[in-house]
């Protein structure tokens, strides 16, 4: 599903946030990207969903090369591509239900449609009684489902999250972290970026280490399911 | 305010060119005839002048009619003519121009076609007076390129700074559409919309702006003025004028935004 072909990512002048990175996760993967601040891992991300391009190496999603794409690939791309990330990136004015919404609209499905779509995604993930909330007056966890929610309404092929536990306590966390296993069981790959070691060993089905902004580990291990529930 | 500036600046113009289309009426070829030219002789000389497409009227003046109006014209010290005869001042055509003809080079050269007709000794034009009102047209219409430009440029960037404070409080709005893949149009649309929409609004008080401004000037300078005759008197944007301002104002704004929101994109992802 996403593959990586010796990538380089340098900003200029000649700072060095990936260097030679190879790598690929299959379809329905559960894997989580490890490292210290400034090891890469949002840079890698960003990369996958084409808010930056590789300076050497070529990137396949889903067997399509997304290393050059002008602004409409990139559009078409992000369709396929959920996103989640630690400051939720929620707007204010809008409800649980309008944020989830608006992904599906900007893509062209019928108002009505995506918000059915928004309901039922709200109501899979307990947010049923929270719909019409505003951000602001939701808890982090939720605020986090409900960015859950609008990652998935387009139905990703990947979803990407970066450190999207990062503002959250350790049971909203958790509910987190399940969230995403859940959706994994209808075949999304999910990458997830972070730094937390102790939700990578819980959760971490396959675990990428990154260090200086190359592959370290990559370590694939049995899920304990008794960790998980 | 560009908009109102760049409005009144053609209302200013507007009323200027009408000025000078009036004065150009004052521009007359006189076209002075032999001695003893017959009526029949005269008038196919009136016909022929009438062929020439510069011409618009030609009137002829009798040398009793001369004698009459150099009278008139001496008011007072018309004394001054007793005992000269009345058939001292010769017959003339009195030519008037079509407006598009009143420039000094095609005054020229008309007089010097005339001088070759036969019948005709001599011609005369106001000829330095030509020159000046040629050169006042000029740079009219010279100073309202020059200035139109510079004021397009700078509604241009105001109507951008506009929008950019616009895109700025939704910034956040921007980046999420992004994010979820919106496409650019999609993302551009509602801001050049606005864009549009104050470009139509600020037209639209600009010409309020100006109507005011003219009824105002129209009250005050129209008794000052009025020696000119009806060719001085004020006059207001006419509806091409009107729908050209709307539509500059429209065009500016939509341009205007699309240039903020492309800058505002690009400074913000590099």
């Amino acid at each position: 599903m996403i593959q990586l072909f010796h990538v380089t990512k340098t900003y200029p002048p000649k700072s060095q946030a990936l260097t030679d990175v190879h790598l690929e996760i299959g379809k329905g993967e559960f894997v989580f990207l490890a490292g210290p601040s400034g090891a890469g891992k949002t840079t890698l991300l960003k990369l996958l969903f084409r808010e930056e391009e590789p300076t050497e190496g070529r990137i396949l999603i889903d067997g399509k090369n997304i290393t050059r794409l002008n602004s409409r690939g990139i559009a078409r791309l992000r369709r396929e591509i959920g996103l989640v990330f630690q400051e939720f990136k929620l707007l204010p004015r809008l409800s649980a239900l309008e944020n989830v919404a608006l992904a599906a609209e900007v893509v062209g499905m019928p108002r009505r449609e995506s918000q059915t779509k928004a309901y039922q995604l709200l109501r899979e993930i307990g947010l049923r009684d929270r719909y019409d909330a505003k951000p602001l007056t939701l808890s982090g966890g939720e605020q986090q489902r409900v960015a859950i929610a609008r990652a998935l309404v387009n139905d990703p092929l990947i979803v990407l999250a970066d450190e999207p536990t990062g503002n959250l306590d350790a049971e909203a966390a958790d509910e987190t972290m399940r969230l995403f296993l859940k959706i994994r069981e209808n075949g999304t790959t999910i990458l997830i970026a972070s730094h937390d070691l102790e939700l990578i060993k819980r959760y971490g089905s396959r675990v990428i280490a990154l260090r200086q902004g190359r592959v370290a580990d990559d370590l694939h291990r049995v899920q304990q399911e008794g960790s998980v529930g | 305010m560009s908009l109102f500036v760049f409005g009144a600046f053609m209302l200013l113009q507007e009323n200027l060119q009408h000025f000078l289309t009036g004065l150009g009426d004052q521009i007359r070829i006189n076209a002075y005839l032999e001695k003893g030219l017959g009526t029949s002789d005269v008038q196919s000389l009136g016909v022929r002048i009438k062929t020439f497409p510069e011409v618009e009227r030609a009137r002829h003046i009798s040398q009793e009619q001369a004698w009459l109006d150099f009278s008139a014209a001496l008011g007072a010290q018309s004394s001054l003519l007793d005992g000269l005869p009345r058939d001292a001042l010769p017959s003339s055509f009195e030519i008037l121009l079509k407006p598009a003809y009143r420039d000094g080079p095609v005054v020229e050269d008309l007089a010097n076609r005339l001088k070759k007709e036969k019948g005709i000794t001599a011609v005369e034009y106001p000829q330095e007076w030509i020159d000046r009102l040629s050169l006042v047209v000029l740079a009219v219409q010279w100073t309202k390129w020059f200035l139109g430009g510079v004021l397009f440029m700078a509604a241009f960037f105001i109507a951008g700074s506009t929008v950019k404070l616009a895109i700025l409080a939704r910034k956040d709005e921007i980046e999420i559409m992004q994010l979820v893949g919106a496409s650019e149009e999609l993302i551009q649309a509602p801001f050049v919309l606005e864009g549009m929409i104050q470009g139509i609004a600020a037209g639209a008080v600009s010409v309020v702006g100006l109507w005011s401004l003219f009824r105002f000037l129209d009250r005050q300078v129209a008794s000052s003025v009025g020696l000119f005759g009806a060719s001085a008197q004020l006059q207001f944007l006419d509806l091409k004028s009107i729908a050209l301002l709307l539509a500059i104002g429209w065009l500016l704004g939509a341009a205007g935004s699309l240039f903020a929101l492309r800058r505002f994109v690009r400074t913000w992802k590099s």
